[in-house]
């Protein structure tokens, strides 16, 4: 068999070929429509969510987020890729459920509504955390938080980014808790993770800890 | 795609960061597919430059994995790669040399840990041992970085050569059997040249880099790097022993192989320092460049006969031309820059450098015996024979005037600039430069054997045809010779001034000028200084949403002091005491009426107008014109020169699986040059109209250069194979015109009927080729992939400079090596398997 003729029958043997492809199942919240809800059926629909996450929103338990003033934009694609099963299974995988969209929209809007108080746990300031959320950390490749999140961790004022939460005053264990899943490639289901993927893979436990602590030592 | 656009290699200082081949142009963008997540992860639809381009689309990364720490991902493209047609051909090689056998497509490692920020890079492709590129990098993100490359490339420079020698790619050609030194004819020459095998030419580059940078601070930083770049084979060169064009069946005019064989080492080290208000940057850079030839010799067939009756011409029959000089390059520069209030930004450069060139001399001659004209029939030495040299005087380093060439170039360098930008509308800049190149050394060439001086002419040849042209002066026989003595030292400085600002009027115009002046001050030139100023006029408007508009308009004007059409008398003979003028006078070294380009008095206008559509979001129409005409203030030389340019491209990127581009371009430049025959070689009047330079013996040449460049690609993902295809065409056309006064203005008048004007054209010059790349990427399996690709590629070249070689390359005396360029068509078929590791 000369050159050519091996050339064409691998060719052709490569179009006979069964061709695998992977799915694309990220969410891709680069300039997604700004959320509209109604505050006022949020907050009907919202007796549920404050067994866990407090009056208002406003949890004092460490391990759950405190979602009062938090970004409308933020809360709602939480709420939908709950509903879609694309995090891991968890309680709140059966809270959204039987959620309509306009369910979703609502809540949001009214726990964004909603004003946030300073968290009655005490508050651990980190010297460490400031720095890496002021300056991050160039010889690890860590890029300073504020850059995305705002100088006071309130989130960005530019609206093309609503959907990237504010931090402060934040539940620490709830901060860790989800610095960690980035980190390990638990949670990627949109393009915002896959930011927040890069950022915290060069962030070591004792880096995480010191984060949440201070970011959760403020008043929000 | 395959060929349709070609990586740019660095200035050749510092790091390499061309990692392509001509297999792989785009250093594997292209043969990744596309990522249909787009340019960044923080705003969609980031799809242009701030230009209002489209942004290619970014490759597909390959999947990463874990070990331990790491995470890494690779590419492996292996397959086999064979050509056909007239796969030998010069220009279908130049830069490639393809050859049939395995290819190594690819292969790219990326490794990276997040924890610190280490990284490590790998990457390596081979088309062939002429063709390849490896390079490793490795480092931590803000602390270090090493890197270190290897390249080969090879420029073809002839595929049909024929040489009449033996020793081709050594220094020292030595006729072939057959042939013998001095006596042979010109149809045994025409045999031998006939008979010879064709051989290809090639230089090939071996480069080997190494980088280093760290950050030693947050603020300094440091970085060292070196490279190595060795360059061996051969290339057609020249070969001078006398001319043949007036003389049929005398002298001998050689295109010779010259052996390539040289080292160039870069260095480049440097500390920086960015602060918030300061920014500094000390660095030195050093080129050492190496020939491991000093010279090299080659053998003429031909006799040499004298033009005056009853003498003899010496029987030379070894010429030698030198090679390139040893060189040291030294260079120190220290930049700092401050931030100024206004938005402003103030930076000072200062550099000095030294080029050294001290490279063992040669001799002048290469001969045994004698050299010049016997007088009487007799080569016997003595008064009797006033133009007869003793070969034993010239053959030897010790008739120069010193060993080594001692020659050394020194350059200063001041740079100042400022920019201050008062309000957001407006921004002002403006720049100083001065600028020194200083001789420190001249050479005087006198032989301490003989106390004659100047530089034996064309191997000795010319003083062997005729008398008193040997290229030496000395009291005596010699002294009325006409003949340069001494180097020509070049001193210059320069001071640039420049002035500008950018007005921003309201969202949608924005109007700037710049004000520059050059003042050019040259030593042992015609003139001692030259000024130009320029006024640059620019407009940016964006009044449509879907289109910006860019122009500009430059004005220049250049004049000087006097011109003096004959500075160089000093490094002629007749500047030595003793010289004796010729009873009619000192022939006139050039028409008074010539003015050198780069120093005539001269005005330039320029114009470009640059407009960018975007009719939709996913498409672009670019469309360019460009101008540049320059009148010369000169009756003999450059006269004008002008240049137009066209361009449209249009780009459409529907979806991430679909991307199309077409575009033309259009080039046209025009020269117009005068110049005069000199009627009388010894005549002494420098006037244009005088007896020396006659109106009638006025010609003129127009030379006209059109280029057309075309193509249009096509790159679509049908879901079970992507295909890629590129057309690429290139036009060139040159035609040179001319016109003459009479036939005095000819170099063979006798080949015009009458002594009337006369016009005409040579032939024209045309280079035409097509390039048509096909590829198929087929994934088989998940992270496995089969890439097919052919391209075929047509070329057609007409040179009228080797009319007449498909009969033999030998012309009376005149022996030519290469063939020139061929017609050919050539392709190559390809398969890769790409296998993301």
């Amino acid at each position: 068999m000369n050159v050519p003729t091996r050339l064409c029958f691998l060719l052709v043997a490569a179009l006979a070929a069964p061709r695998m492809s992977a799915a694309i199942e990220w969410i891709d919240l680069r300039g997604a429509a700004p959320i509209r809800g109604d505050a006022a059926t949020g907050a009907a629909k919202a007796t549920v969510c404050v067994a866990c996450h407090g009056p208002n929103g406003n949890a004092v338990v460490p391990a759950f987020p405190r979602l009062a003033g938090q970004r409308a934009d933020y809360l709602y694609w939480r709420l939908a890729n709950f509903k879609r099963g694309a995090r891991p299974e968890s309680v709140m995988t059966a809270q959204t459920a039987n959620l309509s969209d306009a369910d979703l929209h609502d809540l949001a809007a009214y726990f964004a509504a909603q004003t946030a108080t300073k968290s009655p746990l005490p508050a651990m300031p980190s010297a460490r955390g400031e720095s890496l959320f002021r300056d991050g950390d160039p010889a690890r490749g860590t890029p300073p938080c504020q850059g995305c999140h705002g100088a006071d961790a309130r989130g960005p004022a530019d609206s093309r980014f609503a959907t990237w939460p504010a931090l402060r005053g934040q539940n620490a264990d709830y901060l860790a808790a989800r610095l960690k899943a980035y980190r390990d490639g638990k949670d990627a289901v949109s393009s915002n993770e896959f930011v927040m993927r890069g950022v915290a893979r060069s962030l070591d436990d004792e880096a995480i800890a010191a984060l949440a602590a201070w970011l959760a030592s403020h008043s929000p | 795609m395959l060929l349709s656009s070609v990586a740019l290699a660095d200035s050749g200082v510092g790091v390499d960061t061309w990692r392509a081949t001509k297999l792989d142009p785009t250093a594997g963008a292209a043969v990744e597919g596309c990522d249909e997540r787009g340019t960044w992860w923080l705003v969609p639809g980031q799809r242009r430059t701030p230009t209002g381009n489209l942004y290619p689309c970014p490759p597909a990364s390959a999947p990463l994995h874990e070990r331990g720490d790491w995470t890494y991902s690779g590419v492996l493209q292996l397959g086999y790669l064979g050509t056909g047609g007239d796969d030998d051909a010069a220009l279908w090689n130049r830069y490639a040399f393809w050859d049939t056998g395995p290819v190594l497509g690819l292969l790219s490692v990326d490794a990276e840990r997040a924890q610190d920020g280490s990284y490590a890079k790998l990457r390596a492709t081979r088309v062939s041992d002429d063709d390849q590129y490896y390079q490793l990098a490795f480092g931590r993100a803000g602390s270090y970085r090493l890197q270190a490359s290897l390249r080969d490339i090879s420029n073809v420079l002839s595929a049909n050569a024929k040489s009449i020698w033996n020793g081709v790619g050594s220094n020292t050609l030595t006729l072939s059997d057959g042939l013998t030194p001095g006596g042979s004819t010109p149809e045994q020459v025409a045999a031998v040249s006939s008979a010879a095998a064709e051989r290809t030419l090639k230089v090939k580059r071996s480069k080997q880099v190494l980088g280093y940078s760290a950050y030693l601070t947050p603020d300094w930083s440091a970085y060292a790097d070196f490279s190595n770049e060795q360059r061996k084979g051969a290339r057609p060169y020249g070969g001078t022993f006398f001319f043949n064009f007036p003389f049929p069946g005398n002298g001998g005019v050689f295109e010779t192989v010259k052996p390539i064989d040289d080292s160039t080492m870069n260095l480049n080290a440097g500390l920086r320092y960015a602060g918030a208000a300061w920014r500094l940057d000390f660095g030195y850079s050093g080129s050492f460049y190496r020939d491991a030839n000093r010279r090299y010799t080659f053998q003429t067939p031909y006799a040499l006969t004298p033009v005056v009756p009853n003498a003899v011409s010496a029987p030379l029959t070894t010429g030698q031309m030198s090679t390139e000089p040893d060189n040291d390059y030294h260079n120190l520069k220290a930049a700092l820059t401050r931030k100024l209030p206004l938005n402003g930004e103030f930076s000072l450069t200062a550099s000095v450098g030294r080029m050294r060139q001290d490279d063992t001399l040669i001799a002048p001659v290469d001969c045994r015996g004698v050299f010049g004209i016997g007088l009487g029939g007799s080569l016997q030495l003595g008064p009797h024979n006033p133009f007869l040299y003793d070969c034993a005087q010239w053959n030897t380093p010790a008739a120069l005037s010193r060993k080594s060439a001692d020659m050394q170039i020194d350059t200063t360098l001041l740079d100042a600039r400022i920019a201050l930008q008062p309000t957001a509308d407006l921004s002002v800049r403006g720049g100083l430069r001065f600028n020194r190149d200083d001789y420190r050394n001249g050479y005087l060439m006198r032989n301490p054997l003989t106390g004659q001086y100047g530089y034996v002419s064309e191997n000795g040849s010319q003083g062997s045809v005729v008398p008193g042209e040997s290229g030496i002066w000395a009291p005596g026989a010699d002294a009325r010779n006409l003949t340069r003595i001494r180097s020509l030292p070049l001193d210059l400085q320069t001071i640039d001034a420049n002035l500008g600002a950018d007005w921003k009027l309201g969202e949608r115009d924005t109007l700037g000028a710049t004000f520059a002046f050059n003042r050019y001050e040259p030593t042992n030139r015609e003139r001692r200084q030259v000024d130009s100023s320029s006024l640059k006029l620019n407009w940016i408007n964006r009044s449509l949403d879907w289109l910006t508009l860019r122009a500009s308009l430059t004005f220049l004007k250049q004049t000087g002091d006097r011109y003096d059409y004959d500075p160089y008398e000093f490094t002629w003979s007749s500047s030595l005491p003793g010289f004796i003028a010729p009873p009619g006078g000192v022939p006139a070294h050039t028409v008074e009426a010539m003015r050198k380009y780069d120093l005539s008095s001269r005005d330039q206008r320029k114009a470009n107008v640059m407009a960018t559509l975007t009719p939709r979001e996913d498409m672009t129409l670019t469309a360019s014109l460009r101008g540049d005409w320059n009148d010369y203030d000169a009756r003999i030389g450059r006269q004008g020169y002008s240049t137009f340019g066209a361009t449209l491209q249009w780009e459409w990127q529907p979806t991430p699986r679909t991307q199309t581009s077409v575009y033309y371009g259009y080039d046209r430049s025009r020269l117009r040059e005068a110049n005069v025959n000199e009627l009388n070689a010894s005549g002494v009047d420098p006037r244009l109209g005088g007896l020396t330079y006659p109106l009638a013996g006025r010609w003129w040449v127009t030379d006209t250069q059109r280029n057309h460049s075309a193509g249009a690609n096509l790159r679509h993902d049908f879901g079970r194979v992507r295909l890629d295809v590129d057309w690429n065409n290139l036009y060139a056309r040159g035609v040179t015109a001319y016109s003459y006064a009479s036939s005095l203005a000819l170099a063979w008048s006798d080949t015009v009927p009458n002594d009337a004007a006369g016009s005409g054209a040579f032939a024209p010059m045309r280079y035409r080729v097509d390039t048509l790349a096909l590829a198929l990427v087929i994934p088989i399996v998940e992270r496995v992939s089969l890439r097919a690709f052919g391209v075929y590629e047509r070329g057609r070249v007409d040179d009228w400079h080797y009319a007449g070689f498909g009969t033999g390359r030998v012309i009376d005396h005149r022996v030519y090596t290469d063939g020139g360029p061929q017609d050919y068509s050539a392709h190559l078929v390809g398969i890769l398997l790409d296998v993301q590791l």
